[in-house]
Protein backbone atom coordinates (compact mmCIF):
# COMPACT_ATOMS: atom_id res chain seq x y z
CA UNK A 1 0.00 0.00 0.00
CA UNK A 2 3.02 2.26 -0.28
CA UNK A 3 2.32 3.71 -3.61
CA UNK A 4 -0.96 5.33 -2.74
CA UNK A 5 -1.69 7.08 -5.91
CA UNK A 6 -4.54 9.46 -6.17
CA UNK A 7 -6.85 6.66 -6.89
CA UNK A 8 -10.60 6.80 -7.00
CA UNK A 9 -11.95 4.40 -4.47
CA UNK A 10 -14.74 2.06 -5.33
CA UNK A 11 -17.07 4.00 -3.03
CA UNK A 12 -16.22 7.30 -4.67
CA UNK A 13 -16.55 5.87 -8.14
CA UNK A 14 -20.02 4.55 -7.38
CA UNK A 15 -20.94 7.85 -5.79
CA UNK A 16 -19.93 9.81 -8.83
CA UNK A 17 -21.56 7.57 -11.37
CA UNK A 18 -24.79 7.19 -9.43
CA UNK A 19 -25.06 10.93 -8.83
CA UNK A 20 -24.36 11.51 -12.49
CA UNK A 21 -26.85 9.00 -13.80
CA UNK A 22 -29.42 9.90 -11.17
CA UNK A 23 -29.00 13.54 -12.01
CA UNK A 24 -29.70 12.89 -15.64
CA UNK A 25 -32.75 10.87 -14.84
CA UNK A 26 -34.03 13.52 -12.49
CA UNK A 27 -33.46 16.21 -15.08
CA UNK A 28 -35.22 14.18 -17.71
CA UNK A 29 -38.25 13.95 -15.46
CA UNK A 30 -38.19 17.52 -14.24
CA UNK A 31 -37.57 19.32 -17.50
CA UNK A 32 -40.98 18.63 -19.03
CA UNK A 33 -42.66 19.41 -15.71
CA UNK A 34 -40.98 22.79 -15.56
CA UNK A 35 -41.90 23.34 -19.19
CA UNK A 36 -45.54 22.63 -18.43
CA UNK A 37 -45.50 24.81 -15.33
CA UNK A 38 -44.24 27.88 -17.16
CA UNK A 39 -45.99 27.11 -20.42
CA UNK A 40 -48.57 29.91 -20.25
CA UNK A 41 -45.73 32.38 -19.94
CA UNK A 42 -44.10 31.05 -23.10
CA UNK A 43 -47.22 31.21 -25.22
CA UNK A 44 -47.11 33.87 -27.89
CA UNK A 45 -49.49 36.50 -26.67
CA UNK A 46 -52.86 37.00 -28.31
CA UNK A 47 -51.40 40.20 -29.73
CA UNK A 48 -49.84 38.13 -32.48
CA UNK A 49 -53.24 37.14 -33.77
CA UNK A 50 -54.27 40.68 -34.52
CA UNK A 51 -54.27 41.72 -38.16
CA UNK A 52 -54.26 45.22 -39.56
CA UNK A 53 -57.43 45.47 -41.62
CA UNK A 54 -58.29 49.13 -42.20
CA UNK A 55 -57.59 52.76 -41.46
CA UNK A 56 -59.73 54.14 -38.67
CA UNK A 57 -60.66 57.29 -40.60
CA UNK A 58 -62.24 55.16 -43.33
CA UNK A 59 -64.72 53.79 -40.84
CA UNK A 60 -68.07 55.49 -40.72
CA UNK A 61 -71.22 55.03 -38.70
CA UNK A 62 -72.54 52.86 -41.52
CA UNK A 63 -71.47 49.20 -41.31
CA UNK A 64 -68.95 48.34 -44.02
CA UNK A 65 -67.74 44.96 -45.00
CA UNK A 66 -64.02 44.50 -44.50
CA UNK A 67 -62.22 41.43 -45.80
CA UNK A 68 -58.77 40.24 -44.87
CA UNK A 69 -56.85 37.00 -45.04
CA UNK A 70 -55.15 34.95 -42.38
CA UNK A 71 -53.00 31.85 -42.60
CA UNK A 72 -54.89 29.03 -41.07
CA UNK A 73 -53.08 25.86 -40.15
CA UNK A 74 -55.35 22.85 -39.94
CA UNK A 75 -54.13 19.47 -38.92
CA UNK A 76 -53.18 18.46 -42.44
CA UNK A 77 -52.65 21.54 -44.45
CA UNK A 78 -52.07 25.22 -44.28
CA UNK A 79 -54.38 27.50 -46.13
CA UNK A 80 -55.16 31.12 -46.63
CA UNK A 81 -58.57 31.91 -45.28
CA UNK A 82 -60.57 35.02 -46.01
CA UNK A 83 -62.21 36.57 -42.99
CA UNK A 84 -64.85 39.25 -43.07
CA UNK A 85 -66.32 41.65 -40.58
CA UNK A 86 -68.97 44.33 -40.56
CA UNK A 87 -67.29 47.35 -39.04
CA UNK A 88 -68.71 50.70 -37.98
CA UNK A 89 -68.43 53.44 -35.38
CA UNK A 90 -71.06 53.42 -32.68
CA UNK A 91 -72.66 56.61 -31.42
CA UNK A 92 -70.13 57.02 -28.63
CA UNK A 93 -67.29 56.79 -31.13
CA UNK A 94 -66.27 53.22 -30.35
CA UNK A 95 -65.55 50.79 -33.14
CA UNK A 96 -67.68 47.70 -33.36
CA UNK A 97 -66.58 44.82 -35.60
CA UNK A 98 -69.25 42.16 -36.00
CA UNK A 99 -68.69 38.68 -37.33
CA UNK A 100 -70.83 38.02 -40.40
CA UNK A 101 -71.48 34.41 -39.44
CA UNK A 102 -75.13 33.82 -38.61
CA UNK A 103 -75.66 32.29 -35.18
CA UNK A 104 -78.39 30.06 -36.52
CA UNK A 105 -76.62 27.73 -38.93
CA UNK A 106 -73.55 29.63 -40.04
CA UNK A 107 -74.50 31.41 -43.26
CA UNK A 108 -73.06 34.83 -44.00
CA UNK A 109 -75.22 37.81 -43.09
CA UNK A 110 -75.27 41.15 -44.92
CA UNK A 111 -76.07 44.64 -43.75
CA UNK A 112 -79.25 45.82 -45.47
CA UNK A 113 -79.46 42.38 -47.05
CA UNK A 114 -83.22 42.64 -47.16
CA UNK A 115 -85.18 45.38 -48.87
CA UNK A 116 -87.72 45.50 -46.09
CA UNK A 117 -85.31 45.89 -43.20
CA UNK A 118 -82.82 48.56 -44.21
CA UNK A 119 -81.34 49.06 -40.75
CA UNK A 120 -80.69 45.43 -39.95
CA UNK A 121 -78.35 42.58 -40.77
CA UNK A 122 -80.05 39.89 -42.80
CA UNK A 123 -79.29 36.21 -43.28
CA UNK A 124 -80.32 34.98 -46.73
CA UNK A 125 -80.70 31.35 -45.68
CA UNK A 126 -83.59 31.41 -43.25
CA UNK A 127 -84.40 35.12 -42.98
CA UNK A 128 -82.63 35.58 -39.67
CA UNK A 129 -82.23 39.23 -38.70
CA UNK A 130 -80.05 41.25 -36.34
CA UNK A 131 -80.25 44.85 -35.21
CA UNK A 132 -77.40 47.19 -36.04
CA UNK A 133 -75.68 46.40 -32.73
CA UNK A 134 -75.65 42.72 -33.71
CA UNK A 135 -78.40 41.60 -31.33
CA UNK A 136 -80.73 39.06 -32.89
CA UNK A 137 -84.25 40.18 -33.70
CA UNK A 138 -86.70 38.12 -31.62
CA UNK A 139 -88.87 35.63 -33.50
CA UNK A 140 -86.31 35.14 -36.25
CA UNK A 141 -84.28 31.88 -36.34
CA UNK A 142 -81.03 33.02 -34.64
CA UNK A 143 -80.94 32.52 -30.87
CA UNK A 144 -77.91 34.68 -30.10
CA UNK A 145 -76.28 37.94 -31.07
CA UNK A 146 -73.54 38.07 -33.69
CA UNK A 147 -70.02 37.45 -32.43
CA UNK A 148 -67.79 40.47 -31.94
CA UNK A 149 -64.19 40.69 -33.12
CA UNK A 150 -61.61 41.78 -30.57
CA UNK A 151 -60.14 45.00 -31.85
CA UNK A 152 -57.48 47.55 -31.10
CA UNK A 153 -56.36 50.77 -32.70
CA UNK A 154 -52.73 51.72 -33.16
CA UNK A 155 -51.56 54.81 -35.06
CA UNK A 156 -54.87 55.19 -36.81
CA UNK A 157 -54.93 51.57 -38.00
CA UNK A 158 -57.59 49.14 -36.96
CA UNK A 159 -56.45 45.67 -35.92
CA UNK A 160 -58.88 42.79 -35.54
CA UNK A 161 -58.34 39.63 -33.56
CA UNK A 162 -60.61 36.72 -32.84
CA UNK A 163 -64.39 36.73 -32.95
CA UNK A 164 -65.86 36.04 -29.53
CA UNK A 165 -69.45 35.33 -28.53
CA UNK A 166 -71.25 38.14 -26.73
CA UNK A 167 -71.50 36.45 -23.33
CA UNK A 168 -67.73 36.22 -23.10
CA UNK A 169 -67.16 39.94 -23.55
CA UNK B 1 -72.76 21.91 -45.02
CA UNK B 2 -69.69 20.13 -46.25
CA UNK B 3 -68.93 16.48 -46.44
CA UNK B 4 -66.95 16.30 -43.22
CA UNK B 5 -67.56 14.94 -39.75
CA UNK B 6 -68.36 18.17 -37.94
CA UNK B 7 -70.76 19.42 -40.56
CA UNK B 8 -72.53 16.11 -40.91
CA UNK B 9 -73.03 15.94 -37.15
CA UNK B 10 -74.67 19.33 -37.31
CA UNK B 11 -76.61 18.43 -40.43
CA UNK B 12 -78.20 15.41 -38.78
CA UNK B 13 -79.67 17.70 -36.16
CA UNK B 14 -80.96 20.35 -38.52
CA UNK B 15 -81.88 18.44 -41.69
CA UNK B 16 -85.13 20.32 -42.16
CA UNK B 17 -83.29 23.63 -42.56
CA UNK B 18 -80.94 22.38 -45.26
CA UNK B 19 -83.14 22.04 -48.30
CA UNK B 20 -80.70 22.62 -51.15
CA UNK B 21 -78.32 20.08 -52.62
CA UNK B 22 -75.31 21.32 -54.55
CA UNK B 23 -73.38 18.83 -56.69
CA UNK B 24 -70.22 20.15 -58.37
CA UNK B 25 -69.31 18.41 -61.63
CA UNK B 26 -65.56 17.95 -61.85
CA UNK B 27 -64.00 17.10 -65.22
CA UNK B 28 -60.87 14.97 -65.31
CA UNK B 29 -58.49 13.81 -68.00
CA UNK B 30 -55.01 12.37 -68.27
CA UNK B 31 -54.75 13.28 -71.91
CA UNK B 32 -52.09 15.97 -71.84
CA UNK B 33 -53.00 17.80 -75.01
CA UNK B 34 -53.82 21.44 -75.40
CA UNK B 35 -57.26 20.96 -73.87
CA UNK B 36 -55.91 19.83 -70.55
CA UNK B 37 -55.17 23.26 -69.18
CA UNK B 38 -58.71 24.39 -69.82
CA UNK B 39 -60.09 21.34 -68.06
CA UNK B 40 -57.84 21.88 -65.06
CA UNK B 41 -58.93 25.52 -64.79
CA UNK B 42 -62.55 24.45 -64.95
CA UNK B 43 -61.91 22.08 -62.07
CA UNK B 44 -60.22 24.73 -59.98
CA UNK B 45 -63.06 27.13 -60.60
CA UNK B 46 -65.58 24.49 -59.59
CA UNK B 47 -63.77 24.11 -56.29
CA UNK B 48 -63.65 27.85 -55.67
CA UNK B 49 -67.29 28.38 -56.61
CA UNK B 50 -68.70 25.49 -54.68
CA UNK B 51 -66.76 26.13 -51.50
CA UNK B 52 -67.58 29.82 -51.56
CA UNK B 53 -71.28 29.14 -52.13
CA UNK B 54 -71.20 26.65 -49.29
CA UNK B 55 -69.50 29.18 -47.02
CA UNK B 56 -72.04 31.89 -47.71
CA UNK B 57 -75.07 29.57 -47.51
CA UNK B 58 -73.75 27.04 -45.02
CA UNK B 59 -77.01 26.67 -43.18
CA UNK B 60 -79.08 25.88 -46.22
CA UNK B 61 -76.83 24.26 -48.82
CA UNK B 62 -75.51 20.74 -48.63
CA UNK B 63 -72.37 20.46 -50.74
CA UNK B 64 -71.71 16.91 -51.90
CA UNK B 65 -68.27 15.60 -52.86
CA UNK B 66 -67.58 16.52 -56.49
CA UNK B 67 -69.00 14.24 -59.15
CA UNK B 68 -65.86 13.44 -61.09
CA UNK B 69 -66.07 12.32 -64.72
CA UNK B 70 -63.72 11.78 -67.61
CA UNK B 71 -64.05 14.88 -69.71
CA UNK B 72 -64.37 12.81 -72.91
CA UNK B 73 -66.91 10.43 -71.51
CA UNK B 74 -70.49 9.99 -72.59
CA UNK B 75 -72.57 12.45 -70.61
CA UNK B 76 -75.64 10.26 -70.90
CA UNK B 77 -74.04 7.78 -68.50
CA UNK B 78 -73.09 10.60 -66.20
CA UNK B 79 -76.65 11.85 -66.11
CA UNK B 80 -77.87 8.41 -65.13
CA UNK B 81 -75.44 8.25 -62.23
CA UNK B 82 -76.18 11.78 -61.15
CA UNK B 83 -79.87 11.06 -61.07
CA UNK B 84 -79.09 8.12 -58.77
CA UNK B 85 -77.29 10.53 -56.43
CA UNK B 86 -80.30 12.77 -56.42
CA UNK B 87 -82.69 9.89 -55.88
CA UNK B 88 -80.70 8.80 -52.87
CA UNK B 89 -80.49 12.32 -51.50
CA UNK B 90 -84.25 12.75 -51.78
CA UNK B 91 -84.70 10.46 -48.77
CA UNK B 92 -83.78 13.63 -46.93
CA UNK B 93 -86.05 16.58 -47.35
CA UNK B 94 -84.25 18.40 -50.17
CA UNK B 95 -86.38 20.80 -52.16
CA UNK B 96 -83.79 22.08 -54.62
CA UNK B 97 -81.01 20.34 -56.49
CA UNK B 98 -78.27 22.21 -58.35
CA UNK B 99 -75.50 20.87 -60.52
CA UNK B 100 -72.62 23.27 -60.94
CA UNK B 101 -70.44 23.06 -64.04
CA UNK B 102 -68.32 25.01 -66.50
CA UNK B 103 -68.49 22.27 -69.08
CA UNK B 104 -70.94 23.10 -71.87
CA UNK B 105 -71.35 19.45 -72.84
CA UNK B 106 -73.77 18.96 -69.94
CA UNK B 107 -76.05 21.60 -71.34
CA UNK B 108 -77.42 19.20 -73.97
CA UNK B 109 -78.55 16.79 -71.28
CA UNK B 110 -80.10 19.37 -69.05
CA UNK B 111 -83.67 18.22 -69.66
CA UNK B 112 -82.83 14.69 -68.51
CA UNK B 113 -81.23 15.83 -65.28
CA UNK B 114 -83.16 15.67 -62.06
CA UNK B 115 -82.28 19.14 -60.94
CA UNK B 116 -81.20 22.55 -62.11
CA UNK B 117 -78.03 22.71 -64.15
CA UNK B 118 -76.03 25.84 -63.42
CA UNK B 119 -73.66 26.19 -66.33
CA UNK B 120 -71.37 29.17 -66.64
CA UNK B 121 -68.77 30.04 -69.23
CA UNK B 122 -65.41 30.06 -67.50
CA UNK B 123 -62.27 32.09 -67.86
CA UNK B 124 -60.27 30.00 -70.28
CA UNK B 125 -56.82 31.16 -69.44
CA UNK B 126 -54.97 33.61 -67.32
CA UNK B 127 -53.94 33.56 -63.71
CA UNK B 128 -56.64 32.59 -61.26
CA UNK B 129 -54.78 34.46 -58.55
CA UNK B 130 -54.57 37.79 -60.30
CA UNK B 131 -56.62 40.58 -58.75
CA UNK B 132 -58.64 41.13 -61.91
CA UNK B 133 -59.68 37.49 -62.20
CA UNK B 134 -60.39 37.30 -58.48
CA UNK B 135 -62.75 40.22 -58.53
CA UNK B 136 -64.44 38.84 -61.63
CA UNK B 137 -64.95 35.50 -59.91
CA UNK B 138 -66.28 37.21 -56.80
CA UNK B 139 -68.73 39.10 -58.91
CA UNK B 140 -69.83 35.95 -60.69
CA UNK B 141 -70.30 34.16 -57.39
CA UNK B 142 -72.54 36.86 -56.03
CA UNK B 143 -74.65 36.58 -59.17
CA UNK B 144 -74.91 32.82 -58.69
CA UNK B 145 -75.98 33.49 -55.11
CA UNK B 146 -78.74 35.74 -56.35
CA UNK B 147 -79.80 33.04 -58.78
CA UNK B 148 -79.96 30.38 -56.08
CA UNK B 149 -81.86 32.70 -53.78
CA UNK B 150 -84.44 33.26 -56.47
CA UNK B 151 -85.31 29.57 -56.26
CA UNK B 152 -85.82 29.71 -52.46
Amino acid sequence: MSEKRKQVSRRQFLNYTLTGVGGFMGAAMLAPMVRFAIDPALQTSAQGDFKAVAQVDEITTEPQRIDWTIDQVDAWYESEVTKSAWVYKTEDGDILALSPVCKHLGCVVTWQGSEEYQDQFFCPCHDGRYYKDGVNVPNTPPAAALDVFQHKVEDGTLYLGKAVPREEL
Amino acid sequence: MQWNKDDIKQYIEVTEYVDTLLIPLMPFTMNMDKQVEKIVVQGELIKIFSSELERRFKGRIFLTPSFTYLSESDKGNGVEQLNKWVEEAMDNPFKHVFFLTFDAQWKKFESKMNGNLLWFPSVQSGDLNSEATKSMIKDQISQVMELIRSYW
